[in-house]
């Protein structure tokens, strides 16, 4: 098993990894801008040369022309997609890949927290965030995703170093 | 010339300034009726003419507007205006070197324009031409010196063009006017990581290590894990080229601290471990009882100081031998064991190289599982239990064991009926032992245990593709791709998804459906051409955002991305289609389709169609607003040629095409340089190339095939090939065979190609002997190589020897001394149906008695009413879950 920070040479993995996993999948050209914006923020776990499991994240900043309720906003990562396959499940994989993540995330974007978006009905996803990561639900999305199922936004804030 | 064009009088000029400035601020109605008053006036103003056939692009008449476009320019050549507007289109149809070429056109009479020069710089990057991108990044910043971005640019610009030295002096030079960077600002850190990579790069490593201590100090570099990266590596490569320096053992020292503080860091990354082992001489690679010893101390030391890290004990799993490999494995099985880790079999797999260290693998979890024996009824950690018959199971069947993995398997299953991974690990295994149906009904089993799971979707999907039941796959992916896509097959191939359109061509073409395997197969190269086509905006993206590194990183995987194994299959299966194609013309018509299903499929298009809507899809809308960012505002946007509506989207049309050959040579030449690399695809190319009598590329083709695997056995076959031609073509002077037919080919190839032909052939066969005992030899030294056997049958056949003797040399294939497997089987049974041998429904029996869980050997009747019997199945589930 070999963690590292995620390479442009990985992306086709990670998005073969993505697609046999997840329902919500994106064109090559997205995964190269997170890694050609945020090289840091992106991890693959890979075993055999072949990619089983990836964090993909980026930081959402608060921008002048935005909504002016927002001002408000501070830097913060988001977590675009992470997954691990099937068969490598149980090694603890997708917490070391968020883990890595979230430390790039605030040492060097300064980022005040974490957010991401789980589905309502993915109980084992909803307990590793919660549970294990100490993420909270911040609020509900209604039909978030494509099929209509609802969405929790959730969040952990990082202690400042 | 400038007297036959129309020249505007002073009113009319500013009518034509405001129409340049409709089209900047996309007021393109307006532009048109300018443009128009314009050429009531002078109806042969080139430039407005070419204004006016850019509005009608952007206005969706492209066809028109090419058109005006094109007379525009023959009025005025002398316009920087009217190349722009037709470097603009080209552009548009992705064309980057001719547009590139009116780009300088352009310049040509508008030698500042800055504009053009920054295009320009865009396309000599996406066309690689680095030497002239340095000419036009010197440019932009003599006009525009004060930018910033145009010294990162310039200095990228001699990067790429391997000028390290320039590259370093603009760097430097930028440095001095910033004076002082952001603070903690990670773009700007980037930046100076660049520049850290620069001075590293000509081997300025104590410049490139101050710099870097000094940023990194000041808070100018906040990554701290390339920091220490960059530290670790430039510190070793000090320590390596200077090894006689007083100062070596203290880089030596500093190298090792920095690759422990990035364990401490990233205790799970395995390339840091054995950076610490490098750099205390031990190569993983290149062990002696000595290093061994020291590399296992210091793992054991890692194991204990990071308790949760499986990287370092599986790096001493691949270190260790004999005993002390029997004393680390015992208890990392044990504990994964016990905590029912699944991955335990594909984490140890690599390690079966040694078949040692398999035996020692195997004797440890059999004995745990005899410590079960007692009472398995109900051992004491049931999960234990279940998940030691798991490995078990993957462990036999690895090792060609079907049967007894199938028995250890049903034996899991009736202690837990409800874990998935058992019916998964059924399936690989019946569809390894030649039973793709059983895997099939075995996979959906796993799917209905846990249908909320894409992963076992995929594989269940995967699985009917290789069963040949391509709709019902279809059916199964639909379960977890978009609703508002036309199909499920529509979703996967506009997400990219190249194992599904690999899989899904490959069985049109094993059920002969060549038309939509075809279509499969080109569907993959429309995924690498949009690949190619992603980095276009990042070209100026980057250098605005100073984030340099890993976009160097993907120019290169751009140049190589056509060597992705995917790649490489769907062009060769392509080949071997065209060559079929072209060998059978009938086979083309045969693929017609009647009239009712053309129909048919008709209807379900259309039902297909109205089904498809639009949902809101947020992972669509990021994607899109990423696009945005990314894609330059300033540049123009809206002239991208349409996609081209498929007219003959079941490829039906496609197979009846007379150059077939050429088509498959196109497609081959995509693949470049890394043609060369795959064997498959150096057959492919010289199957086409002597179809298409060139014998000077054929001969090219073996050489590289040759250089990749020179024993392999139907390179041996194409050498035969090569060598029979040869005898009657080009070595017809020497064997003075002469006839009257066949010297006007020869006398069509010149001398020196002949003795270049010549030379190839005796470089890939003794000179002396001859192609039957060329044959025979090369089958004496690989005597029970399946494959070997098949390729010298072919070679026989070929060389004219009678059917009986090709036959019998089949049959041996079947002999008990010979390893067999189920593909070689169905290879030689697929040869002889192909070669329309009296003897291949023998051989099939034959096999179907020695695969004795295979079904791929089954008539085709019983074939299919094993496919009838999985579909029956799946059709009384639905049923039962509406009784539900």
């Amino acid at each position: 098993m070999n963690i590292r920070q995620a390479r442009v040479q990985d992306l086709p993995g990670m998005q073969a990894c993505n697609l046999h996993n997840l329902p919500e999948n994106y064109t090559m050209k997205y995964y190269l801008y997170h890694t050609l914006t945020w090289p840091s923020l992106s991890y693959v776990a890979e075993e055999n040369g072949r990619i089983v499991g990836y964090i993909l994240a980026k930081m959402e900043e608060p921008e002048e022309h935005d909504n002016p309720e927002k001002t408000e906003q501070v830097p913060h990562g988001h977590v675009t997609s992470i997954s691990v396959l099937r068969s490598y499940r149980r090694l603890g994989l997708a917490k070391k890949l968020m883990l890595q993540s979230q430390e790039a995330m605030s040492t060097i974007y300064r980022a005040a927290y974490v957010s991401l978006h789980v589905r309502k009905s993915n109980r084992a996803a909803l307990s590793l965030y919660r549970d294990t990561l100490g993420f909270t639900v911040k609020s509900i999305e209604e039909k978030y995703y494509a099929d209509g199922e609802d969405a929790y936004a959730m969040q952990l804030t990082f202690s400042q170093p | 010339m400038a007297s036959q064009q129309a020249t505007l009088a002073q009113k009319d000029r500013k009518a034509f300034q405001d129409l340049l400035s409709c089209y900047e601020l996309k007021q393109l109605t307006k532009g048109r009726k300018v443009a128009d008053q314009i050429l009531k006036k002078y109806p042969d103003h080139g430039e407005t003419m070419c204004m006016k056939g850019l509005i009608l692009v952007h206005l969706g008449q492209r066809d028109e507007g090419i058109k005006l476009i094109r007379e525009g320019m023959r009025k005025d050549l002398t316009s920087h205006i009217c190349w722009h507007v037709w470097a603009l289109v080209q552009k548009g149809e992705h064309k980057y070197e001719e547009a590139l070429k009116s780009y300088m056109q352009a310049l040509r009479f508008d030698k500042d324009n800055f504009n053009i020069v920054r295009e320009t710089s865009v396309l000599q990057t996406q066309t690689r031409a680095y030497e002239s991108l340095v000419e036009s990044r010197l440019h932009m910043l003599r006009l525009r010196p004060s930018f910033r971005a145009h010294w990162v640019g310039l200095a990228v610009a001699y990067q790429l063009s391997g000028n390290l030295v320039e590259a370093k002096r603009v760097l430097e030079h930028f440095q001095s006017l910033l004076r002082e960077g952001p603070v903690n600002d990670a773009e700007y850190s980037e930046f100076l990581l660049f520049h850290v990579h620069v001075l590293e790069d000509l081997g300025h490593l104590q410049d490139a290590l101050a710099f870097l201590d000094k940023k990194s100090k000041d808070r100018y570099i906040v990554d701290r894990t390339a920091t220490h990266t960059f530290r670790a590596r430039i510190l070793s490569k000090l320590k390596n080229t200077n090894k006689e320096s007083p100062q070596a053992a203290e880089w030596s020292t500093r190298a090792e601290s920095e690759w422990r503080a990035l364990l401490d860091l990233n205790p799970e990354c395995s390339d840091y471990y054995q950076a610490v082992l490098a750099n205390q001489g031990i190569d993983l690679g290149d062990l002696d009882e000595d290093s061994c010893t020291k590399a296992l101390a210091l793992l054991s030391e890692f194991a204990v100081h990071f308790p949760k890290a499986y990287a370092p004990r599986q790096l001493a799993l691949t270190v260790a031998q004999g005993d002390r490999f029997r004393g680390l494995a015992k208890p990392y099985i044990e504990v994964a064991l016990s905590k029912g880790i699944p991955s335990l079999f594909s984490n140890l797999k690599k390690l079966y190289a040694n078949p040692l260290k398999c035996q020692v693998i195997e004797e440890i979890v059999e004995d745990i599982r005899a410590s079960f024996l007692v009472d398995p009824a109900s051992p004491s950690e049931p999960a234990k239990y279940l998940w030691t018959l798991y490995f078990l199971a993957q462990h036999y069947s690895f090792l060609g064991r079907h049967r007894r993995a199938l028995e250890i398997l049903n034996l899991a299953v009736e202690h837990t009926p409800t874990l998935p991974e058992l019916y998964m690990t059924k399936a690989k295994v019946l569809k390894r032992a030649g039973d793709p149906y059983g895997a099939v009904r075995s996979m959906d089993e796993a799917r209905k245990l846990d249908g909320q799971d894409r992963f076992i979707n995929t594989k269940s999907g995967k699985y009917r593709l290789r069963a040949g039941m391509v709709d019902e796959a279809e059916e199964i992916l639909g379960l977890f791709t978009r609703k508002g896509a036309a199909t499920p097959g529509a979703d996967l191939t506009e997400m990219q998804a190249l194992h599904y359109l690999v899989e899904v061509g490959d069985a049109y073409r094993r059920i002969g459906k060549l038309n939509l395997a075809l279509k499969k197969y080109y569907a993959v190269q429309k995924v690498f051409e949009a690949f190619r086509e992603d980095q276009y905006d990042f070209h100026q993206y980057s250098i605005r955002k100073t984030i340099l590194l890993p976009y160097f990183d993907m120019l290169k995987w751009e140049d190589e991305v056509q060597s992705h194994p995917v790649y490489v299959h769907a062009v060769v299966s392509a080949t071997r289609i065209w060559i079929r194609l072209h060998d059978d013309p009938s086979l083309g018509k045969s693929l017609q389709p009647s009239a009712e299903t053309t129909d048919a499929s008709r209807k379900a298009l259309s039902k297909a169609k109205k089904a498809a809507h639009k949902g809101n899809d947020p992972s669509q809308e990021s994607q899109d607003a990423a696009n945005k960012k990314v894609s330059n505002q300033s540049e123009d946007k809206g002239l991208d040629a349409p996609i081209p509506k498929d007219e003959d989207p079941d490829g039906v049309k496609m197979v009846l095409a007379d150059d077939a050959l050429e088509r498959a040579a196109k497609f081959l030449a995509t693949l470049k340089e890394s043609g060369k690399r795959s064997i498959d695809a150096c057959l492919a190319n010289f199957d086409v190339a002597m179809r298409r009598k060139k014998y000077l590329q054929a001969a090219r083709a073996l050489t590289h095939a040759h250089a990749v695997d020179a024993q392999h056995p139907q390179l041996h076959l194409r050498v035969v090939q090569f060598g029979n031609t040869g005898e009657s073509l080009w070595l017809i002077s020497v064997t003075t065979k002469l006839s009257v037919a066949v010297s006007s080919v020869s006398d069509s190839i010149a001398n020196p190609v002949k003795s270049v032909l010549h030379e190839t052939l005796i470089s890939l066969k003794p000179e002396e002997i001859s192609l039957d005992v060329f044959t025979s030899q090369y089958l004496q030294s690989h005597s029970t190589s399946p494959s070997a056997i098949l390729a010298c049958a072919q070679a026989c056949k070929f060389l004219g020897n009678p059917t009986e003797d090709v036959e019998s040399l089949l049959f041996t294939a079947l002999k008990d001394d010979i390893g067999l497997s189920v593909e070689d089987g169905l290879r030689i049974l697929s040869y002889l149906q192909c070669v329309k041998s009296t003897r291949a429904e023998e051989f099939r029996i034959a096999c179907d008695n020695k695969f004795e869980l295979s079904t791929v050997f089954k008539s085709s009747e019983e074939q299919a009413a094993l496919r009838h019997q999985c579909l029956l199945e799946e059709k009384e589930d639905c049923d039962d879950v509406e009784t539900l």
